[in-house]
């Protein structure tokens, strides 16, 4: 089974064509010039943007198919529900529906962080990497819109265990950059701020609920202490510490991010993890990770090719062909609506 | 298209070699820091054209560009005091910074936003050739248009087809360049934000203060508001603005305001501009407007169409556009909320309806 699918959550127009886990064509609009349009980069908004791209992305997504795979059909349309920028999602879906309906084609709602957490399952077209799955896996989801920890059982089938009450890993990160005069987005600056001086801890920022015995994770104490700290140094002491002051911040971010998910393998006894969004894009926090993993016994998985750790429709397909094999496809096109807040069910 | 090799001690000559062919309009693949780079004249339109068709880059989408010392930067781009700071403590390294350009540089090098990205890097060849060109130089890589960048020369003419080979004049061969990863983009330009003026609240007559120890007191104090203001969603669309500093307790103050309708799943909504809920006879909207710097965004958000009888629409604020505020004052019953530090712990609020 061919399934073309469509992601637009967000800012980045993105369309893929997969047969189960193998990803044939992959297109993401944006990402990789949004990173080099420096224009004040924003999660610009997005809708028209979407509208523009959308046919052109799907036609040249179709024509490489059929170029590479010309006796190869395809079958069924994949499209992101939620969660999401409503006006975003809805470009998505409102395509979704009219090439199903045109071509008559099946449709299979999506998940966005049901593909997030299967990233680091998916494969080039040449089947690469080959991991099995082995259930259960805990999952830790860091994106700049999400943090949250799954325990994924099986195939479709998770349990929230964790997750923000206020701000996201790395929105945090990034509204740290942005005190610090560092622009938007500032968690890439932070982290490579921090590798120069080996991402010391100099500052002990505190780490709110970290002994709290729940799973979730709160940025805004952080954040709150953050801010006032720089307000009692002079413009001159900030730029002088410009490195440290990243470094302690992004290092607070993580001792949550880790000592959470540490207390997660503890309560779960699961000790195969994934980390998985935006924010697993950061090579400290995989190193970090890695130790976990070692400390505890695991194993740990990271998106295989770098483009999964951001938005794209890739993982979204993969998502819909194990949906596809338990025939859980979209009864009634027409009801289809965006959700917003969608939750993993 | 030539290829000069780099040795141990002819540096010096492909320099002289390089900017003879930069100031003919040439271009010239060169390594640096990073990545094998495609270089030309970043004042010289014609050449910077050829720069584009080479990369098959679509127009409108910026280039940074090599300077050789701060003196340089100061030519091309705009900069306070703050932001020289920042600029002499990342630089020279492993950042394009981003900054307002004075257009000294060919336009086509620039963003939408009239910025312009900047490279100074710890690279002797580099830092050796700007020096002698005198004038900034293109510091894009020598990959095409959506490929991968090139670490050697192999690679690259690898990947070109031969019409693309005839753009090149010159090619300077320093063998395979190390690993390392392309820089890390800084925009320090900060846009230009019209800040809310005090003035825009003057009709709004009733003013309240509050002083709050806790998170907890700040959710009070917002259950208490909307369960007396409530009503005026029967008959108008309600809009709250909540202004004040990062981290000062908006979206506490926003949890407060949900409770009320039994919302218990709030989370910030920066990263989506804006989260929507199901409440009484209406829609609950949650915005923050903290990432939207830009005028035109505005208008893309489409926000009018929300602002309707029944539904309730917070804004956590920071500063921005008085035009946007007064679009919606015409329609909907607003009222402003201003939180303060007093304390790491202690907040001031003001409400004013």
């Amino acid at each position: 089974m061919n399934i073309l699918a469509i992601d637009t959550s967000c800012d980045e127009t993105a369309i893929a064509i997969v047969k189960e886990r193998k990803v044939l064509v992959n297109l993401i609009y944006s990402q990789i010039l949004l990173h080099r349009k420096w224009g004040g980069v924003v999660p610009s908004i997005a809708k028209r943007a979407h509208e523009q791209r959308i046919d052109f992305l799907i036609n040249e997504a179709v024509k490489r198919f059929k170029k590479d795979f010309p006796n190869k059909k395809i079958d069924t349309v994949a499209v992101t529900q939620g969660p999401g920028l409503a006006v975003a999602l809805e470009v998505g879906i409102k395509k979704s529906k009219e090439l199903a309906k045109k071509h008559q084609l099946k449709l299979i709602n999506v998940n966005h962080l049901e593909g997030h957490i299967y990233s680091p399952f998916v494969q080039n077209r040449h089947s690469n990497p080959n991991i099995e799955f082995n259930f259960p896996y805990l999952v830790l989801i860091a994106s700049g819109g999400h943090t949250e920890l799954v325990i994924f059982k099986d195939h479709l089938n998770y349990q929230i265990i964790g997750e923000t009450i206020d701000d996201a890993a790395g929105e945090a990160l990034d509204k740290a950059g942005k005190l610090l005069g560092l622009g938007y987005p500032g968690g890439p600056v932070i982290e490579k701020l921090a590798e120069k001086v080996n991402n010391q801890d100099f500052y002990r920022f505190p780490r709110p609920i970290i002994s709290s015995d729940n799973l979730n994770f709160s940025f805004s104490g952080l954040k709150t202490s953050f801010f006032y700290f720089l307000k009692k140094l002079s413009s001159e002491e900030k730029v002088k510490n410009l490195y440290l002051l990243a470094s302690s911040f992004q290092e607070a971010v993580f001792d949550s991010l880790i000592k959470k998910t540490e207390k997660a393998i503890f309560q779960t006894k699961i000790n195969r993890l994934l980390l998985v969004g935006g924010v697993a894009n950061n090579l400290y926090l995989r190193k970090r990770f890695r130790q976990l993993a070692k400390k505890i016994n695991g194993q740990v998985f990271f998106p295989p090719f770098k483009y999964l750790n951001g938005d794209n429709a890739a993982m979204i397909g993969v998502v819909a062909s194990f949906k596809a094999k338990k025939n859980l496809f979209v009864d009634n096109i027409e009801n289809l609506d965006r959700i917003p807040r969608m939750k993993l069910a | 298209m030539k290829i000069l090799k780099t040795q141990s001690n002819n540096l010096s000559e492909i320099i002289k070699e390089t900017v003879k062919i930069l100031t003919a309009g040439g271009l010239v693949v060169f390594p640096s820091d990073t990545v094998y780079g495609a270089l030309v004249d970043a004042q010289n339109e014609q050449a910077v054209k050829k720069l584009i068709t080479f990369k098959n880059r679509p127009p409108g989408k910026p280039i940074s560009v090599f300077v050789s010392d701060f003196h340089m930067i100061k030519n091309l781009v705009y900069f306070d005091k703050n932001q020289e700071k920042i600029l002499k403590e990342i630089l020279p390294g492993c950042f394009t910074v981003v900054l307002k350009s004075k257009g000294k540089v060919s336009h086509l090098l620039e963003s939408e936003k009239k910025t312009l990205g900047l490279r100074l890097i710890n690279y002797q060849p580099i830092i050796d050739l700007v020096k002698n060109f005198g004038k900034p130089i293109t510091a894009t890589s020598a990959n095409l248009g959506g490929k991968k960048p090139h670490y050697s020369i192999g690679s690259l003419l690898k990947q070109l087809p031969n019409y693309k080979k005839k753009l090149i004049d010159l090619i300077v061969d320093a063998g395979k360049l190390p690993r390392n990863k392309p820089s890390t983009v800084v925009d320090i330009s900060f846009p230009e934000i019209k800040v809310l003026r005090r003035g825009d609240f003057e009709f709004l007559k009733n003013q309240e203060e509050y002083i709050s120890q806790s998170e907890n007191q700040t959710k009070e104090i917002a259950k208490k508001m909307i369960k007396k203001l409530d009503f005026h969603r029967l008959s108008k669309p309600l809009t709250i603005i909540i202004e004040g500093e990062l981290g000062v307790g908006k979206t506490i103050f926003v949890k407060g305001l949900a409770e009320y309708f039994e919302i218990e799943n709030i989370i910030s909504p920066s990263f989506v501009i804006f989260y929507e809920y199901l409440i009484t006879k209406g829609k609950f909207f949650h915005f923050d407007l903290y990432n939207i710097d830009d005028k035109e965004e505005f208008k893309y958000l489409k926000i009018e169409k929300l602002v309707k009888k029944n539904n309730l629409l917070v804004f956590e604020w920071g500063e921005k556009s008085a035009d946007f505020f007064n679009l919606i004052a015409k329609k909907a019953k607003v009222i402003y909320i201003k939180m303060s530090y007093l304390t790491q712990k202690k907040r001031k609020i003001i409400i004013k309806s």
